[in-house]
């Protein structure tokens, strides 16, 4: 079965049989094609990731493997979220070292699809997942960090349009965004999270700015958005009007929850890349880091199965983010001990990639919710403490 | 939409129920564990059942010959001996090296002495001395005092190396489970206490030090629950080192988890008094046998270095994936 699978073109409909499609992936890979190459390649500045992985992702869609898991409806070949965990595993085994804007099609992908409208999602979705046009997710604003339901970005109704006025922060790869998904208060600020709604915004709009922040490890896929009067059309809306929560939740699910696995898929690649220059006296850590990779893989996979059947994860998407957070942190570590040059002296391309890694994993413990946050979801809603 | 809960299992709350009204090995007779021991390898469920009963071991701090009547199983369909049989259980001594340990209250029957690099024998239990060992948690543990050196083989080295592969691959994931159980519950004794225990005039679960001491352990617990299941699903096409990352996670996490509730607890948890104790020494003893959750770490360290391939638990293949 396996040859004929890995004969197949992508569009047979046999790869709605995820061991087929995964077998015709891997033969697919196999042949090296150039846009791969180029992807797996260091790429040491975020422009250059982007444009490498625009190109793959276009490559994908063309011949079709990109397109498995996603519904017909939105320009996908059907199937499930676990194409997709087959595909990016098979990417990242064959070098590709990050998902860069792609990780939103796992973080807010299929919450877009599942409440965002119908006709507009038939009509956009294609291009995300072509390459063409990335979305953003704007949620944090410089006075609502962890605090996420006092955010102070505006809509109001003003005929058949919402205009849109605020300021968003730690955006990432809005500056290669063409969509974002923007959090605003249709309420009041007394009504929190009842008066939020999730609107769809075309960065390219009169009255949005784009200021690029640099960061520590050297990369700057974050971005502050500044949205002054910006118009929106009024059928541009995920979720309902003042039901913005909900559509929160969801893809913190998501992002907290399913795209653990996907991440997994990367650390395993620097994990393998890593292994030769490991030093025995480091292996206590790397024996802890692989212990949590484990248990990373076993939740996450958990996370994987709950959303092919529909359901969220809810508060224990908390239990995916936090042994992610172990895991990566653990792995890092090892690497370090293995290693000091990883900081000090990069050497090459390749160094140059592992330091940023590095300098991202001390970050991992804050962003889609911080560590702390998530400990108090879990001691609330999970354990029931009194509050 | 729906939200995903814990899913409830009927094995282990009835193995719990049977646990409370009679000692382990009356509750294995009682609930037909051994009757389960035929379709190990054909059905995930069965062998859910037959581990869920270590994890109700942990919880009600049962004792019986469970673990080294399960690791005896591989030995005996291949020897094809009916007997009541008991494995004995590998740990390592720094001052006495690998010891032979027999596991729950002795009985008579046959033991099954694996001594690795000289195969297996098989002896009456009552001509043994055995020694009492642990701690106080309830488990009955006796190491072999007797000299084994000379004992007859009733298996020699090469057949039973594969042999003893399954059978610990079998005793680290019930060992596993009852790590698991014992450590729930020492948690489950701490969030309690949290709810209840009043300080500076509120309960100290209020506090966000404690709530996140608490929530941490509950996330350690989560990563065992989530491996250990996802074992007995791919059992018996396990891949190497699984065993030992799932025992060394659970015997790491087993001893944090501990070790985090006796420090929401505060004083009373190091006494007699209260029952903590008797978990947390059941997380300990258990971390001793079949590799300590230190050396194991290192171990995976060590043999991933020097494997230039892919260790293929890392990379699971599209059949782990769609789960058949």
């Amino acid at each position: 079965m396996s040859s004929l699978a890995a004969s197949a073109p992508a569009e047979d409909a046999a790869h709605a049989d995820i061991v087929s499609f995964a077998a015709g992936f891997e033969a697919w890979l196999l042949t090296r094609p150039a846009a791969l190459v180029n992807a797996a390649l260091p790429q040491p500045s975020t422009d250059d990731r982007m444009v490498a992985m625009r190109r793959l992702m276009g490559d994908l869609f063309a011949e079709g493997w990109g397109r498995w898991g996603w519904s017909e409806a939105f320009g996908g070949f059907g199937g499930t979220i676990m194409h997709r965990a087959v595909m990016w595993e098979g990417l990242a085994r064959h070098g590709v070292g990050s998902m860069a804007a792609f990780e939103h099609l796992e973080v807010l992908g299929p919450t877009l699809l599942a409440m965002g409208p119908p006709e507009f999602c038939a009509q956009a979705f294609p291009g995300f997942l072509n390459g063409t046009q990335t979305w953003a997710q704007g949620f944090s604003e410089p006075d609502a960090g962890s605090d996420l339901a006092s955010i102070r970005t505006r809509a109001v109704l003003n005929g058949d349009a919402y205009r849109i006025t605020g300021r968003k922060i730690w955006t990432s790869w809005a500056r290669f965004a063409h969509w974002s998904l923007v959090l605003a208060r249709t309420g009041t600020v007394e009504s929190r999270h009842r008066g939020i709604t999730a609107f769809i915004v075309d960065l390219g709009s009169p009255g949005v700015e784009i200021r690029s922040i640099a960061q520590a490890n050297g990369h700057d896929e974050l971005a502050e958005v500044t949205f002054d009067d910006v118009v929106v059309p009024a059928g541009r809306l995920i979720g309902s009007l003042d039901g913005g929560w909900p559509v929160a939740m969801h893809i913190l699910s998501s992002e907290r929850g399913t795209f653990a696995w996907f991440r997994r898929c990367f650390l395993l690649h620097h994990l393998q890349g890593m292994l030769r220059r490991g030093s025995p006296g480091a292996d206590g850590l790397l024996g802890d880091a692989v212990l949590d990779l484990a248990g990373l893989g076993a939740l996450s996979m958990e996370a994987l199965r709950v959303h092919e059947l529909g359901a969220i994860l809810g508060p224990r998407a908390a239990f995916t983010k936090l042994v992610l957070c172990a895991a990566e942190q653990g792995l890092f570590d090892w690497a370090l001990a293995s290693d000091p040059d990883v900081v000090i002296d990069p050497f090459d391309e390749q160094g140059l990639d592992l330091r940023t890694a590095y300098l991202f994993s001390r970050i991992v413990t804050v962003y889609g919710g911080s560590q702390q946050m998530q400990l108090d979801t879990i001691a609330k809603q999970i354990l029931q403490l009194p509050a | 939409m729906t939200i995903v809960e814990d899913a409830d299992d009927l094995f282990l709350s009835s193995a719990q129920e049977a646990l409370r009204s009679t000692d382990g090995d009356d509750a294995l007779r009682v609930l037909g564990w051994r009757d389960l021991f035929g379709s190990l390898d054909e059905d995930p469920d069965t062998r859910l059942g037959v581990l869920a009963y270590f994890r109700a071991q942990g919880r009600e701090l049962g004792t019986s010959g469970a673990l080294g009547e399960l690791m005896a199983h591989p030995y005996a369909v291949a020897l094809d001996d009916r007997r009541a049989m008991t494995a004995t259980v590998e740990r390592h001594s720094a001052r006495r090296g690998s010891r032979a340990v027999v596991v729950g209250v002795p009985r008579s029957g046959v033991v099954l002495i694996d001594r690795p690099g000289h195969g297996i024998s098989i002896v009456e239990l009552d001509t043994l001395e055995l020694r009492p060992i642990g701690l106080s948690d309830g488990l009955a543990l006796h190491e072999i005092e007797s000299d084994l050196t000379g004992l007859p083989v009733a298996l020699g080295e090469a057949e039973a190396v594969p042999l003893r592969t399954q059978s610990v691959l079998l005793g680290r994931l019930a060992i596993a489970y009852e790590i698991l159980g014992a450590a729930e519950t020492a948690l489950a004794g701490a969030v309690q206490h949290a709810r209840d225990r009043t300080q500076f005039g509120e309960p100290i679960g209020h506090f966000q030090a404690v709530r996140h001491l608490l929530a941490s352990a509950r996330v350690d617990a989560a990563a065992v629950t989530a491996l250990a299941h996802q074992s007995v699903e791919r059992f018996p096409a396990l891949p190497p080192l699984h065993d030992a990352i799932l025992k060394a996670l659970a015997g790491r996490n087993g001893r944090r988890i501990c070790e985090r509730s006796l420090q929401v607890l505060g004083a009373i948890g190091f006494t007699t008094e209260y029952d903590h104790h008797r978990f947390h020494s059941r997380v300990l003893v258990l971390d001793a046998l079949l590799g300590t959750s230190n050396t194991l770490t290192t171990q995976i360290a060590v043999t991933l270095r020097a494997s230039s391939g892919l260790v293929p638990d890392l990379h699971p293949s599209a059949e782990a994936l769609r789960g058949s």
